[in-house]
């Protein structure tokens, strides 16, 4: 169980981030102020924060830029109601490590929250296993129980994020900023077919599906439960 | 107090006359007027009196002297004459003897305040005469002849009286003359405008009141307040042409979102009502999700769409490779109209680079094909190239899809409007509004044209439209 601190000063905006996060299995800490937040961040050992960006007292940005000046890296998930390009980069700057612009979809924000959460040190690993999956990043090719899979160089680019994030719940827009680098909405369409490609690339027929669809969210990478 | 509505109307109207411009510019221009002329007539009766005042004293010690040199015998008969040459009767003499005493004239008394020394002296108050009578301003020299009599003559100074008299008549007639024709004309002239102003202010009326195909009056004068008005009405046009936009866009909304929440509601209504669960249940909220989703995908576009509106800066131009835009647009679109059975062609020749926001770009080539596929049907052919036209780089995508009429190519810009085939289909209203939003932030241009034999052609023109 991760522990998650929420700061965030609209009540009803907090009352969903938390619900959401509490069925995703995280245990939710709840401040309404920036100088609260910047308090309890720094004293409980926290495993992510969700921040928002205009607060009283304190103000998103400040807050993490103090948290990060006193060594704590905790991740934090940014969530503004500004949506200008300028002011994502401004909050990624400050040591933001994601940004979500209001309003939101909650599950997209768990998932964020969920991929913050199992981040792990950029391994100098040079092959992805998940499964019988193999991903050789210096040969750039791909194995499916040993048979190799052909891959387009997006697709594996694409693969690489799934299995980078394997077990997590990677939503439309996730998959279109990390793959492609934009943020805007290609139509949801898009990604789907690029999905239906790499899956039956991977798949080559098994079944079940190594890639499964989340209803009305997005894809997870894994063997089935 | 002073307000025009409270005062009655004839004054209302007057004074209102007074304060236009022209008004004003005739009042001030009156007073310059009326100052210089006292200032020059002034000067001019100040000269005359001068030079009068001279003539006056030289006469009188011309007289004098040669009234003195004269033998004592000629003395009275002299006298007489000169006063009778005197036409005007202004000059008057008095004989005295050495002990000063009366012998003849018409003065017989020697004033104090005047010695006798041979000098014009003025005499302020008039001199006495025997008849009684004072006269005015004086001037006057009293002389002692070598035989020991005394000579007075005095001259009545108010010749020179009546000279400046005559000369600031001239004035007050040359003033009431000229100032009041100009004060009257001024003010006729200003209730000219005035009448126009009267006249622009009752066309606003309608205007302030909402209705705002009305116009400013404009006169066959041409002059200052018809620019004014038409500077006024073209302005008006641009309210006009704006408002309806605003009208057309909200319209466009509440009926583009209408549909889908109404297909919400009845699909939560079933829910509520059958209180279904299981497979159906789940089908049915999940399509609940999916239109809610459509519904949000559809404001976001909105709001993108007024965003880059706002947006000003070009500080996030770069140079930038339009082929590798193009190649990345092919690379994530080409699946889906490989799934449409469509074919999707890409071609490149080599480009300048352009200062732009590449995300953007990239953005606007995206829809502009994400359409392309909407719209052609299954087996048809979309090309995406780029292109050196004669005004620099152009990206160009075309299909053999239904095309956009003539007559349709300039609303499809706008926001939420769809042409008659793609009634049907959805987001297609907005996407085109986000390319032409992009395309103007970069100052470039969008081209709609047709497609050989049939379809589409759109047209990025990218080079800073001429200024």
């Amino acid at each position: 169980m991760a522990r998650i601190l929420t700061i965030e000063d609209d009540a009803v905006t907090a009352g969903e981030i938390i619900a959401e996060l509490k069925i995703h299995g995280n245990q939710v800490d709840y401040v309404a102020s920036g100088g609260e937040g910047l308090r309890k961040a720094l004293a409980g050992n926290y495993d992510a924060i969700t921040l928002d960006r205009m607060l009283p007292e304190l103000d998103g940005l400040t807050l993490i830029m103090r948290l990060r000046e006193a060594g704590v890296r905790t991740p934090v998930l940014m969530i503004s109601a500004l949506s200008d390009v300028d002011e994502r980069i401004r909050g990624l700057r400050a040591g933001g490590d994601d940004y979500m612009t209001k309003p939101f979809a909650p599950d997209e924000m768990a998932a964020r929250i969920e991929v913050l959460l199992r981040r792990e040190p950029q391994t100098q690993e040079t092959v992805l296993r998940v499964a019988d999956l193999e991903l050789d990043l210096m040969a750039r090719s791909a194995r499916r129980a040993g048979a190799p899979v052909e891959l387009l160089p997006l697709e594996f680019k694409l693969l690489d994020y799934l299995m980078r994030h394997s077990g997590q719940v990677l939503t439309r827009t996730m998959i279109f900023e990390a793959v492609w680098g934009y943020r805007f909405d290609p139509g949801t369409n898009v990604i789907d077919v690029h999905m239906a490609r790499l899956r039956r690339k991977v798949d080559a027929g098994r079944e079940p599906s190594m890639i499964r669809t989340v209803r009305g969210c997005g894809y997870v990478l894994g063997e089935q439960p | 107090m002073s307000e025009p509505a409270n005062a009655p109307p004839l004054l209302g109207a007057f004074s209102e006359s007074w304060r236009s411009s022209t008004a004003r510019l005739i009042l001030a221009y009156g007073a310059l007027f009326a100052a210089w002329s006292i200032v020059l007539i002034g000067a001019i009766s100040w000269e005359t009196a001068r030079y009068l005042e001279n003539l006056v004293d030289q006469i009188l010690q011309q007289r004098v002297h040669f009234l003195a040199s004269v033998d004592r015998t000629r003395l009275p008969e002299l006298l007489a004459a000169t006063t009778a040459l005197d036409l005007r009767g202004v000059m008057s003499f008095g004989l005295f003897d050495a002990d000063r005493r009366y012998i003849l004239g018409e003065i017989d008394q020697i004033p104090g305040e005047l010695p006798v020394d041979g000098v014009v002296h003025a005499l302020p108050h008039g001199i006495q005469r025997v008849s009684g009578d004072r006269g005015s301003r004086t001037r006057g020299v009293a002389l002692q002849r070598s035989d020991g009599l005394v000579l007075l003559l005095a001259r009545d100074y108010g010749t020179v009286d009546r000279v400046g008299a005559i000369i600031r008549g001239s004035l007050v007639w040359a003033m009431s003359l000229t100032l009041i024709p100009g004060l009257l004309g001024g003010f006729l002239l200003a209730r000219g405008p005035l009448r126009r102003v009267r006249g622009i202010e009752a066309a606003i009326q309608p205007i302030m009141r909402g209705d705002l195909r009305a116009r400013l009056p404009i006169s066959t004068r041409r002059d200052e307040l018809d620019m004014l008005a038409a500077i006024v009405n073209r302005m008006l046009d641009q309210v006009e042409r704006l408002l309806g936009e605003v009208k057309g866009v909200s319209d466009s909304i509440a009926h583009d979102l209408r549909t889908p929440l109404t297909r919400l509601r009845a699909q939560l209504y079933r829910l509520q009502r059958d209180s279904l669960s299981g497979e159906s249940g789940a089908l049915l909220l999940e399509r609940c999700l999916g239109e809610t989703d459509a519904l949000l995908d559809r404001f976001r576009a909105l709001l993108r769409i007024s965003e880059l509106e706002d947006l000003h800066r070009r500080s996030g131009f770069r140079a930038v490779d339009l082929a590798d835009i193009v190649r990345r647009a092919h690379e994530l679109y080409a699946p889906l109209a490989e799934d449409k059975a469509l074919g999707f062609s890409l071609q490149i020749s080599p480009l300048p680079a352009v200062q732009a926001d590449a995300d953007l770009l990239f953005e606007a080539v995206t829809n502009l094909v994400s359409n392309a596929i909407k719209f052609t049907p299954a087996g048809g052919q979309i090309s995406l190239r780029t292109t050196v036209g004669a005004h620099g780089a152009q990206i160009e995508i075309s299909d053999s899809g239904p095309g956009i009429a003539r007559g349709e190519r300039e609303a499809v810009l706008q926001r939420f409007y769809r042409t008659q085939q793609g009634q049907q289909r959805s987001g297609f209203g907005l996407g085109l509004s986000i390319v032409a939003a992009i395309v103007k932030l970069h100052g470039f241009r969008l081209e709609i044209g047709s497609n050989e034999p049939s379809g589409a052609r759109m047209t990025i023109h990218c080079s800073p439209a001429a200024a």
